[in-house]
């Protein structure tokens, strides 16, 4: 049968790659593109300025209240201007990445933004925007909806000025934060809400929930805090309680994870090194934002023949390959845990091991779980 | 029935073709389709002669020419009502 036939689904359902949805045409193409390590996502962090000083904040950059036993490292290179932006979207775009993320620092402070968006819709990537919007004007909402990006991802840290406040650290941003997302709704922008679980914000999650539902947003709830990207653990500092990540898994209809495209438990094979690539504001390329360790340069050679060449790369694709038979093999909650190898690496310095982090909340669910079966069990 | 080339890919739909078939993300419904590939042969050629692709499916695949035309007529309109392409002169 030649004719053309297609089939429509739902991003949500696809990106999730649940189990019972392995069979769907995209998560099949991408799961093949992914084999044989075709980049389908790419990020890039256009800038480290930020109008927040988030007391958890892994850029490298300093921030108040950080406990860091060094300083951030300065950049060892200018930032790419913009031409060398666009020479990286055209490269992305002739590899076939579909999905790019423009992410920071705040990406929306670089000064040409607008621009780097702008190119990046005319090359016909689907756009997410990670973003704080605390510093969206009616106006510039108004020319994201001109834009027309797939979606802005929002972090927020609280349902109160004084809890949200208490982790960016600048008075004021919460409500401009509100602001923004009354005219992101206006004008029909979709958006995800995102909420690292702190012990700041750990009181609040209901209620962030319920902020997200007036304005109609999703909200996607992470427990799991990352060091620096230097390998400093002072946003460690600020982990949820073991209660609180207990409530985040058992209070009904909560998102987990920190987007709408974050794997469900399960699926271990995040893409790192075979679907993913990173570039920072200074041109390096690095196998994911989380995996921070340059593999080459954009200044020096092209993005194909680093993906294609780089001994690093190589490696890290092999690793990526070997996670999923690890966390099956050493990991007694196997069925609950994620990993991400970038985070193990960056803390222990083994990719492989997974982080004790997500043994942590692994653990909380099979608890949970098991207690909810009990229950049951009571109940009849 | 409008030939394709008097269509236009739309703008607001991202899309890639990867290992040999075409994904189209609808950014503002939020939608992915997923084309196989005679589809993706058809959306790679948008703007271009109908009967130019009908030939060239007739002689890669056991159908007709007029077959191939028809159903390809009728792919366009698909892709037309889902908003994937617009008139050239929208």
């Amino acid at each position: 049968m030649w004719r053309p036939s297609s089939k429509s689904l739902r991003a949500r359902e696809l990106f999730s790659l649940r189990r019972s949805e392995l069979d769907t045409p995209l998560s099949l193409l991408f799961g093949r593109a992914m084999g044989k390590a075709h980049p389908v996502y790419a990020s890039m962090e256009l800038t480290y300025n930020c109008n927040l000083a988030c007391r958890f904040c892994y850029n490298p950059v300093q921030r108040q209240n950080q406990r860091r036993t060094t300083p951030p490292p300065g950049p060892a290179k200018p930032p790419l201007t913009l031409e060398e932006i666009l020479c990286v979207l055209d490269q992305l775009r002739d590899m076939g990445v579909l999905y790019l993320t423009l992410t920071g620092g705040e990406p929306i402070l670089h000064p040409d933004f607008w621009a780097i968006a702008r190119a990046a819709k005319e090359r016909s990537f689907a756009l997410r925007i990670f973003t704080n919007g605390a510093s969206l004007t009616e106006a510039s909402v108004a020319r994201l909806a001109e834009l027309g990006p797939y979606c802005l991802e929002l972090s927020l840290h609280g349902a109160t000025a004084a809890t949200a406040e208490a982790l960016t650290q600048v008075k004021g941003s919460f409500d401009r934060q509100m602001r923004a997302l009354g005219w992101l709704k206006e004008r029909g922008l979709r958006v995800y809400l995102k909420v690292v679980v702190t012990r700041l914000v750990e009181k609040e999650l209901e209620a962030v929930k319920a902020l997200g539902e007036r304005f109609g947003f999703p909200v996607y709830f992470d427990p799991v805090l990352t060091p620096s990207d230097d390998g400093q653990d002072y946003p460690l500092d600020l982990r949820a309680s073991d209660d609180a990540i207990r409530r985040l898994y058992s209070a009904s209809g909560l998102n987990m994870g920190n987007s709408p495209f974050e794997r469900e438990p399960g699926q271990y094979n995040c893409g790192v090194g075979t679907g993913t690539l990173h570039l920072t504001p200074y041109g390096d390329l690095q196998p994911c934002i989380q995996w921070k360790q340059a593999v080459g340069n954009v200044r020096e050679r092209s993005i194909r023949s680093i993906w294609e060449e780089s001994a690093l790369l190589q490696e890290v694709r092999a690793i990526s390959r070997q996670v999923p038979a690890v966390i099956v093999a050493r990991v007694k909650e196997h069925a609950y845990c994620f990993s991400c190898p970038g985070l193990s690496r960056l803390r222990t310095g083994d990719p492989l091991r997974p982080d004790e982090q997500y043994l942590r909340v692994a653990q909380i669910r099979r608890e949970a779980a098991e207690s909810e079966r009990h229950s049951l069990k009571t109940r009849k | 029935m409008a030939s394709s080339e008097h269509f236009k890919r739309n703008p607001e739909v991202s899309w890639r073709t990867i290992e040999g078939q075409s994904v189209l993300v609808f950014n503002r419904e939020g939608e992915v389709q997923v084309l196989n590939e005679v589809g993706t042969y058809v959306w790679e050629h948008i703007g271009e002669s109908i009967e130019i692709m009908a030939r060239e499916i007739a002689s890669e695949y056991d159908v007709s020419e007029e077959e191939a035309l028809r159903d390809v007529e009728a792919f366009l309109e698909e892709l037309k009502g889902s908003g994937a392409i617009l008139l050239a002169e929208e």
